[in-house]
């Protein structure tokens, strides 16, 4: 294939990859349109969401959220809820689990508390993209907009701000708290709690929504078993008794209901945001001294299986939504897919349940219509043996009619046998609608099926030539590119993927070692030996985090041992900061003096560390404890961390555009004179390390991804640079050193910390030097934070390969590009595929979804932007 | 992975090697097949306690596979002709493309003595050497270090009897040799193959470990142990058959 045909063909590939993604994505996360407007009584022209029964029992609510509760911290033996499980005993307090969907993070979880709906997975990204103004609540019909539009509705708000942006404008008083150093276990929750007293003395409200966010810092942090959590739960648990009183005595408080529950909850490890039982049980009680005239009390604490989360009855999350509307009197919002809850019927006599559950159905089978346009349910069908239809909608629309039916004739039907007919389509709705198959579009997904299969088929034809020249490395790679592709099939191994990355690289660093073994000549052997130490670094960096699912929480270098062992963990870092520095010295400011270049280096690696020393003082102040060592490093702990972020990030900029201009200016320059005397061009192989552009801007850029790093994997970079240094003393070929690279790229994003679940994206270092809330800007430093790994191996690669001698330049970069675009296009397949075959699986939500989503950042982040983009900014750099 | 070719391509280290073949008698000819049969009934019969409880039942394995190992040795492979000399009628360039096999040690077997002394040597050095190096190898590829020391060590030495021990006892302690065996030059036979295969299957046996089965037997090493045995058993066959006299192919 001639040169430009193969770079028509593998820019085709690489357009058809984010083209393939974008509209896969759009059929596998369809928008949900929802149905706006409000939702009011006697509205309907079969009398739905009729209150000619209106007797509500509760006319006000305080809502209270504490972020992460998860069910055992309420109901267990080991618990701070002393006087909550003293009510659940006495009837005053009517426990539940409340089932969270997955993703569980915050806001999503709030959607479905308030709505009653199932969010969709967009909500993930939404969630990330905080300003968005479509995640906005404020168009949709919740039971926050239902109290509001009640005569003398008012709503106040105090706690996470996730509230006030999905709310805008809702609330009349308000004071939102932001979650942003997840190591402030205390004045984030005061800041709520001091204004609790003054509410319970107002009477204007008719909803409060309070939110603490400090156990679920404390989670974070340091996980459920942690010595903060029991006393973090007596606090939570003196609120709830301080409101409980004041509903007790203040008048204007009589019928208010109070309702504890938190938005998702957490596992083992602390974290949360995938599907373990334990993210997914929150804990829910209502509370008022009315339920005791329809409760005799639960047992408390309630002794479980062990690793389960079902306390008392399990209901949908969603179910609070109708929930709350039956208890306070307003119409059901509409977009619920909520079933009021059973238990607290009893309220009522058996004709308001009827009607309570018939309001709910109605408003359910609004949404059922609109979702099988084909089925009639106007109670026509037979209603009998529903159980045995196939297909969901039939079965809905057979229960409809069951429901319908057992009314028959008006007054005179089986009131008893109607309410179960309509609490089991209700159920069963739900079931139906929140279920996966129902809104993919299959057709967009084949589109971007065969989009990437095309893309796969193009790249591969071009990389065929750079695999053909060595058939082992060829072997290599596609055995690479095949058992990914399997593995994608298999839910275990995507959770587990960093597995895969160790196992190939030590088999390929293994092989690497034999191959040089045999082919170096006799003198030579020692260079064999190299594989050695890079093989014995892989394995410690395979352990500095513990990722994946299975031992997730376990311990590793970066949680257990350095935490424990702080000052090894200061040496280590200043040791990395100090190379940095050294190399840059040595390198940067080419123009000036050495002192001058030292100078400036120092300088920018003293800012960098006192900015990282400061935030871990903010934000794990447990790892400084007892160092006052350190304390000398901070001269800028006046200024806030925003200012020396910025400082830093500018000191960079600047150090990194003073080092190159002037090299490319001089190489320039040079390249002119040797056209001038007409000899063949100087091989920039042959530069001095002075004179290399790419060296200082690949050590500036080591020093911006520490700052994006977290203190405890700022170490690994000194680990990385030692293998660069090994590798750059390693003869590899071209195909071998994308390989590697590849394979090195995939590692160190598992050895960050990084997996294939949304709960561990790590945004600590997403608003260094940021504001306000610039998606763009907390977009590309989440990133960067998180693919730090990937990142850092893209610049070295660049410059490993702009080293060696024996190819032409622009082909050898040409051939990386090639066969790392297999890699991606392959992958991408074969995600896609997975995603496709088993979209009714029971997995496709929690670990396929997210899989996606990773998937759609390597490829369009780490490789179209990263090691197309950057990658050939630096090699271009490097030898242009 | 391995691709193999017939084709001796110049290199830089020149592979001197031959192929080992079994010794001309009967018995060696029939108990060269019975053999590797005893060896996976043996690790077959283990498996369960292997299951239950892997460091009593892998230490208490040792003692039988390494007689059958002995035996195996003793009775179909020929033993180093001393630790200096390099096999003598081998030419260091294998001009022809048929490799002739088992011309130089086609005598007849020296006496038993003479077999037992080394066999018995290559036993200490195989528990003595090797087996601390492979678990060394283990480790780098990722053996839990801290928690799991004595399953690592009976790991390895399970490998390094396995496929090890004979190679000690066919090559010697010649460092020419051992230097093309660490470059894993050696043409395939059944001995090479052997060490070859327990290693491969030792390293993909750690495949199945991630997978959300939740088995008893996914823990460590069983997995690891089961490929070495399965791989030994494989690649035994085919070096001594199917790939016999080919090098594994670098390039």
């Amino acid at each position: 294939m001639s040169q430009r045909l193969s770079i028509l063909t593998l820019t085709i590939a690489n357009l058809l990859i984010p083209l393939a993604i974008l509209i896969f994505a759009t059929g596998f996360f369809p928008y949900k349109p929802f149905i706006a407007g409000r939702a009011s009584y006697g509205d309907g022209k079969d009398g739905k969401n009729d209150n000619k029964y209106g007797t509500a029992p509760f006319d006000k609510v305080v809502f209270m959220v504490v972020d992460a509760l998860r069910s055992d911290f309420v109901y267990s033996n080991h618990s701070g809820f002393t006087f909550t499980q003293s009510l659940i005993r006495s009837g005053a307090a009517m426990p539940f689990t409340a089932h969270a969907t997955s993703p569980t993070i915050t806001m999503p979880r709030v959607k479905a508390m308030t709505t009653g709906s199932i969010p969709s997975f967009l909500d993930v990204i939404l969630n990330f993209a905080e300003s968005d103004t479509t995640s906005s609540l404020a168009n949709q019909d919740t039971w926050l907009s239902q109290l509001k539009d009640k005569p003398e509705g008012k709503l106040v708000m105090y706690g996470d701000d996730t509230w006030l942006k999905l709310f805008p404008s809702v609330f009349a008083r308000a004071d939102g708290t932001s979650s942003f150093f997840v190591s402030d276990f205390t004045e984030v929750d005061n800041n709520v709690t001091r204004h609790v007293p003054l509410e319970m003395r107002q009477s204007d409200w008719n909803g409060m929504i309070i939110h603490y966010l400090g156990l679920d810092h404390i989670g974070h942090k340091a996980g459920p078993r942690s010595p903060h959590m029991i006393p973090k739960q007596a606090e939570m648990d003196d609120i709830v008794k301080q409101i409980y009183q004041a509903i007790e005595t203040e008048k204007h408080l009589q019928s208010t209901l109070l309702v504890v529950c938190g938005d998702h909850g957490m596992n083992e490890a602390g974290n949360h945001g995938g599907s373990a039982e334990g993210e997914t049980s929150p804990a829910l009680v209502f509370l008022s001294p009315k339920f005791r005239t329809i409760s005799g009390g639960s047992e408390s604490p309630l002794v479980v299986p062990e690793s389960s989360f079902e306390y008392y009855t399990t209901v949908e999350q969603s179910d609070i939504a109708p929930t709350l509307a039956g208890l306070l009197g307003f119409p059901i919002p509409l977009n619920n897919l909520g079933v009021f809850i059973p238990e607290l019927l009893a309220f009522w006599d058996d004709d308001v349940k009827l009607h309570l559950m018939q309001q709910n159905a109605r408003q359910i089978l609004d949404i059922v219509r609109g979702t099988f346009p084909g089925l009639p349910f106007d109670g026509t069908t037979d209603g009998n043996g529903c159980a045995s239809l196939n297909s969901d909608g039939e079965t809905l629309d057979c229960l409809w009619s069951w429901a319908t039916k057992s009314l028959d004739p008006p007054g005179y039907g089986d009131g008893a046998e109607a309410l179960r007919a309509y609490t089991e389509f209700s159920k069963r709705a739900q079931n139906v609608m929140s279920s996966t198959a129902s809104n993919y579009d299959v057709g967009r997904l084949h589109i971007g099926i065969v989009l990437a299969g095309l893309a796969t088929v193009a790249c591969h034809t071009t990389a065929s030539t750079a695999l053909s020249e060595s058939r082992s490395s060829g072997l290599w790679t596609s055995s690479v590119i095949i058992l990914y592709g399997a593995m994608m099939f298999a839910s275990s191994y995507v959770e587990e993927e960093q597995h895969f990355w160790y196992w190939a690289s030590s088999g390929w660093l293994a092989w690497l070692f034999l191959k040089q073994h045999s082919t170096l000549p006799m003198g030579g052997f020692w260079k064999a030996w190299l594989s050695v130490p890079l093989l014995a670094i892989l394995r410690v960096i395979r352990v500095w985090n513990q990722t994946g699912q299975k031992h997730a929480g376990e311990p590793d270098i970066a949680k257990t041992l350095l935490p424990a062992h702080n000052s090894i963990l200061w040496l280590l870092v200043l040791a990395t900061y100090l190379d940095v520095v050294q190399r840059l010295s040595r390198r940067a400011l080419p123009w000036t003096s050495r002192r001058v270049s030292f100078a400036a280096s120092l300088a920018l690696g003293l800012t960098a560390l006192s900015f990282k020393v400061d935030f871990t003082k903010a934000d794990a102040p447990e790892l400084l404890d007892g160092l006052h060592l350190f304390f000398f490093l901070r001269p800028m702990k006046e200024a806030s961390l925003i200012a020396q972020a910025r400082a830093l990030f500018i000191g960079i900029m600047a150090l990194l555009l003073l080092s190159i201009f002037p090299v490319i200016n001089k190489r320039a320059s040079q390249a002119g004179k040797v056209e001038d005397i007409a000899q063949p061009p100087v091989d920039a192989g042959m530069l001095t390390d002075e004179v290399s552009a790419l060296r200082p801007l690949h050590d500036l850029f080591t020093l911006f991804l520490m700052t994006q790093s977290r203190a405890t994997n700022i170490p690994l970079f000194l680990l990385f640079e030692i293998q660069c240094n090994i590798l750059d003393l390693v003869e590899l070929s071209g195909v071998e050193m994308t390989l590697t690279s590849h394979l090195f790229q995939y590692a160190s994003f598992f050895a960050f910390g990084g997996s294939n679940a949304i709960s561990s994206i790590d945004l600590s270092n997403a608003y260094n030097g940021v504001a306000g809330y610039n998606v763009v800007a907390v977009g590309i430093l989440t990133f960067c934070g998180n693919w730090a790994g990937p990142l850092w191996w893209t610049s070295a690669t660049a410059l490993l390969l702009s080293k060696r001698r024996n190819q032409g330049r622009r082909r050898r970069w040409f051939e990386h590009v090639s066969v790392l675009t297999a890699f991606v296009s392959s992958g991408v397949l074969s995600v896609m595929l997975a995603c496709m075959a088993l979209r009714t699986h029971l997995f496709i939500w929690t670990v396929f979804s997210p899989k996606y989503l990773y998937s759609m950042a390597w490829s369009m982040g780490q490789h179209l932007c990263i090691n197309i983009g950057l990658g050939s900014l630096l090699y271009w750099v490097e030898t242009s | 992975m391995a691709e193999t070719t017939t084709e001796a391509k110049p290199r830089k280290l020149l592979p001197i090697s031959q192929p080992i073949s079994v010794l001309p008698t009967d018995v060696a000819r029939i108990y060269t097949h019975i053999h590797p049969i005893l060896i996976l009934s043996l690790y077959y019969l283990c498996f369960p306690s292997l299951v239950a409880d892997p460091v009593t039942t892998l230490k208490q394995a040792l003692a039988p596979l390494a007689h059958l190992q002995i035996t195996y040795c003793v009775v179909c492979l020929p033993p180093s002709k001393g630790s200096s000399t390099s096999p003598s009628t081998s030419s260091a360039t294998p001009k022809k493309k048929k490799v002739t096999f088992a011309k130089p040690i086609a005598k007849p077997p020296a006496s038993l003595k003479s077999r037992i002394i080394p066999a018995v040597f290559s036993l200490f050095l195989s528990l003595s050497l090797s087996a601390p190096l492979l678990t060394v190898i283990l480790i780098l590829f990722g053996a839990p270090l801290t928690t799991h020391f004595w399953h690592n060590l009976l790991c390895a030495t399970h490998i390094s009897l396995l496929g090890v021990l004979p190679l000690f006892y066919v090559h010697g302690v010649d460092a020419r040799m051992w230097r093309e065996i660490s470059g894993a030059c050696l043409p395939f036979d059944e001995v090479w193959g052997g060490l070859v295969g327990s290693i491969l299957g030792a390293w993909l046996g750690a495949v199945p470990i991630p997978l959300d089965w939740d088995r008893e037997w996914q823990k460590w090493p069983v997995t690891i142990v089961t490929g070495a045995y399965i791989g030994w058993f494989v690649f035994r066959y085919a070096g001594g058959y199917l790939l016999r006299g080919k090098r594994i192919e670098f390039d």
